[in-house]
């Protein structure tokens, strides 16, 4: 395999987590928006995305990274055709941090606090939505293998697939935050509570399911290159992503609230990957590739190392995060 | 023509206030993020070695101050990454082959960062006190290497080495060389110590308010005695790593070492300006004192060395706010030669055997120095990114080249302002709401013994 395939798929790697993770969170505010004046949701939502939260831009900093030392030619079409999506969205990412951030903090005024809320649900929604949206124009400017022949394309992002695959984001992310939060809260044994989540994770699932099949139909109506490949090299994964989301339901109507979870994880991370494959190994557009936008090979050695770096370092950091956490509360005399 | 122009030169104009403001506000957090940590395990430190029940909680307070201002620094950074791309992207194309090397070693340090974070804030109480105290060195490791790669990239900008540009395509890329260019040790070494200079002045400053205020408890003893005792030792290598970075900028960025000594014709055997404020509406320098031959002897070790002037580079190659430079330097130069002399004072008094400040006029001079030593920090980048103008890579790479083909420059610009002044209330608000609180662990006679 050639060095930018194989940090290409780093990168791929690198957004996976990023999309479960944030979409688990960006889940949770639209969840708490959906909330409206119950307050035990609100626990329930709080208690399960808990302290972890600041850990998520952790894994779009390092994509980011990536993308602009390996493929600084994309990096570059992107900030350009991309400018206003992504600045929507990096306000709503800033604020629904800000947000959360002073929500969690004890002894606020209860207008304040509710306002933090709303505004917290809100940017959730903005920028689950906007990042689908632009990932959405983005697949369907570089399905086609023939086009404008410079090296800046217009990215669709405002087109019908961007629409339709911004809310698919949307919903995703509120079906993950919806199991994520079903798990604890069965696990505490609140029953009401956890009710409520599964009927919200049944929801948004079948929400995921509708808009998956309306994505690929509006593919094939507007994006025929893309469609093609969603049909060809892709199919395996669209049709394992489809089966698993449909598990998610399942398992959900079943109660089997594990298993929900670790599919709608798998869907989440089947939707990526599909979209990976049917536009490898364009980046954006038609002309701009892993390989003509890769940056020089010493470059790419140096990258590569680093993240080997990274990995040698990070894994045993994150067990010794986990150890700890999972570890009883020590007594402290003071 | 003469319009298009105009909406030219503002959609540039906007893109740099854009990320110049971004960078400005990040930096803020990011020196105390370089700089808490440390003064927390030293704290930390100071309550294994003694038991004293008043470091311990010194330093929990300022870990909760730590994970409000980690918390903004991240996402502040996060905003700087991407607009990178949004506002430089031509910019990005061109180097981001070359210094991809430093910013993706700056993310694995940010990652180990972030996780050592977690265990430290949260691990208050499920760490033995001396694993909880370890865990801090992580973070603070890691911060200061955060700190030196995105500084080596900046060093880079300013000393490009490590690569060929062939037929206007950049070949022959050794990430090695551009990230230890000439520039790395000086400017890494002058940020991290200016960094750890602010946090510690910073600190001080807060506690000698408190004391001002009539509050002379052991807290604020123990906290302004630690902080000044580390301000005072910085001080003086702060400015002696300053004068050394200044030699790097004489042999490597001759424009750039011409507007901030203020030189505008060349001379040899220059003399060094001081004071010499270039204010609009006066012919020449008001206030300047000349002393001869000193520039030259600092900048290149020898009196008689020439020193060109801003005259002698064309009029495209010189950066246009070379007022505004010298402004900032003579500005962060003042503020350093201040804290020194503020530095020896304390050092003196500490030799004949008084411990800490007490009386109002030191007082107010150190809660002065706080926000004077973090103004420092702000002017000192401006004198380096000014400076630099009209290069966004020193004689390589035009500002003008690298922005971004995209309109709309003017919203986003409207739109992050709107942002930094709403996160900057926000910051405020939370950081008072948390030294507002009772101290924990602390019973009340140890304040009270005072
Ligand atoms: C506490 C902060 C602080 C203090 C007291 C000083 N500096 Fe500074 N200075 C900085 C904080 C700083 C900085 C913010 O950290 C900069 C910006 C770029 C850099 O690497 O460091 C800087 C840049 C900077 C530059 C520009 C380099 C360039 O163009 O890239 C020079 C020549 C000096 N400094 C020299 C000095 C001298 C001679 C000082 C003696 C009094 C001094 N600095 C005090
Ligand atoms: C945190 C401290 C920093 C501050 C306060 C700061 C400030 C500024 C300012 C005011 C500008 C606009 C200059 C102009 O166009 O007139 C600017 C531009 C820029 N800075 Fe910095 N800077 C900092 C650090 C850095 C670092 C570490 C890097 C790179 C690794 C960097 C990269 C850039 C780039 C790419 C531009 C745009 C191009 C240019 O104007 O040269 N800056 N910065
Ligand atoms: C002199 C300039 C800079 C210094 C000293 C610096 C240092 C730091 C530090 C210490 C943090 C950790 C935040 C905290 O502890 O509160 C941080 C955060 C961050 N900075 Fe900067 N930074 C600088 C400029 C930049 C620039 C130019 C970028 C753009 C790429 C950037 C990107 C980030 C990002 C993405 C984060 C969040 C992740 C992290 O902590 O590394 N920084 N920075």
């Amino acid at each position: 395999m050639s060095l930018p395939a194989v940090i290409a798929i780093i990168l791929g790697v690198s957004l996976t987590f990023y999309a479960i993770f944030a979409g688990a969170d960006f889940g949770a505010g639209i969840l708490d928006l959906l909330a409206g004046e119950r307050g035990s949701d609100r626990e329930a939502i709080a208690a399960t995305i808990g302290p972890l939260w600041e850990a998520n831009h952790v894994w779009l900093i390092f994509s980011i990274t990536i993308l602009f030392s390996a493929f600084p030619a994309a990096f570059s079409a992107l900030g350009t055709a991309l400018l206003a999506p992504f600045t929507v969205a990096l306000l709503a990412i800033v604020l629904r941090s800000v947000a959360l951030g002073l929500r969690a903090s004890p002894g606020g005024r209860e207008r304040s606090q509710v306002l933090l809320g709303r505004v917290f649900g809100a940017t959730s929604l903005v920028a689950a939505f906007s990042l689908g949206a632009a990932a959405g124009g983005l697949a369907q400017a570089s399905g086609a293998r023939v086009g404008a022949a410079t090296a800046v394309p217009a990215i669709p992002w405002h087109g019908l697939l961007a629409l339709v695959v911004g809310a698919l984001a949307a919903a995703l992310c509120a079906q993950l935050a919806a199991c994520f939060v079903t798990l604890t809260v069965a696990r505490l044994g609140e029953d009401r509570i956890t009710e409520r989540f599964r009927r919200r994770g049944l929801q948004s699932g079948a929400c995921v399911l509708l808009l998956s099949v309306a994505a690929v139909a509006t593919a094939g109506a507007t994006a025929p290159a893309l469609s093609d490949r969603l049909m060809g090299a892709a199919l395996p994964i669209v049709i394992a992503g489809f089966a698993i989301a449909a598990l998610s339901l399942l398992a959900l109507a079943r109660r089997w609230y594990a298993i929900a979870r670790g599919a709608t994880l798998v869907t989440a991370a089947a939707l990526l990957w599909g979209w990976f494959v049917a536009q490898a190994p364009h980046l954006v557009g038609a002309r701009v590739t892993i390989h003509t936008a890769a940056a020089t090979h010493a470059a790419l050695a140096a990258i590569a190392i680093s993240a080997g770096i990274v990995l040698l370092l990070v894994i045993p950091a994150m067990y010794l995060l986990f150890s700890i956490f999972a570890r009883p509360m020590l007594e402290v005399v003071e | 023509m003469s319009q298009f122009q105009l909406a030219a030169i503002s959609h540039l104009t906007a893109g740099r206030s854009q990320i110049g403001t971004s960078l400005s506000f990040h930096l803020f957090f990011a020196v105390l993020g370089v700089g808490l940590p440390l003064m927390m395990l030293v704290a930390e430190g100071m309550h294994l070695r003694t038991g004293d029940p008043v470091w311990r909680a010194l330093a929990r307070r300022w870990s909760k101050v730590f994970a409000v201002l980690f918390a903004v620094g991240a996402a502040s950074g996060t905003i700087i990454s991407f607009e990178l791309g949004l506002l430089f992207p031509r910019f990005m194309a061109y180097a981001g082959g070359i210094i991809g090397l430093p910013f993706s070693l700056e993310g694995a340090a940010f990652f180990l960062e972030a996780i050592f974070v977690g265990i430290y804030l949260y691990g208050w109480n499920r760490l033995s006190p001396r694993a909880h105290w370890l865990s801090g060195i992580p973070v603070a490791v890691s911060a200061v290497a955060s700190a030196f790669f995105i500084v080596t990239a900046n060093a880079w900008m300013n000393v490009p080495r490590g690569f060929q540009i062939v037929h206007g395509r950049v070949t022959h890329v050794n990430p090695l060389a551009a990230m230890f260019n000439p520039a790395w040790a000086t400017e890494t070494s002058h940020m991290v110590f200016g960094a750890y200079l602010a946090t510690a002045f910073g600190i001080a400053s807060v506690y000698a308010v408190g004391m001002l205020r009539g509050r002379r408890d052991p807290y604020h003893r123990k906290a302004i005695s630690l902080a000044l005792a580390t301000a005072a030792i910085l001080a003086p290598l702060q400015v002696g790593a300053g004068d050394l970075l200044g030699r790097t900028v004489a042999s490597h960025q001759p424009a750039t070492l011409a507007a901030i000594e203020g030189v505008t014709r060349t001379e040899p055997g220059a003399g060094l300006n001081i004071g010499g404020f270039p204010l609009p509406g006066h012919h020449g320098d008001v206030l300047n004192v000349k002393v001869p031959h000193l520039l030259s002897l600092l900048a290149f070790d020898r009196p008689g060395a020439t020193v060109r002037g801003l005259d002698s580079f064309p009029k495209a190659d010189r950066t246009p706010l070379a007022p505004y430079v010298r402004l900032a330097f003579i500005g962060m130069v003042g503020i350093g030669t201040g804290l020194v002399a503020l530095s020896l004072w304390y050092w003196l008094r500490r030799r004949r055997g008084r411990s800490g400040p007490e009386d109002r006029p030191t007082l107010m001079a150190v809660a002065a120095a706080g926000p004077a030593a973090f103004l420092a920090n702000e002017l000192g980048w401006l004198v380096s990114e000014l400076g630099r103008q009209p290069w966004t890579v020193y004689g390589v790479f035009r500002t003008s080249s690298g922005i971004t083909t995209a309109p709309g420059l003017g919203a986003t610009f409207t739109a992050f302002t709107l942002l930094y002044i709403g996160l900057s209330v926000l910051t405020v608000w939370s950081v008072r709401r948390i030294a507002s609180r009772p101290l924990e662990g602390l019973p009340s006679q140890a304040l009270a013994a005072a």
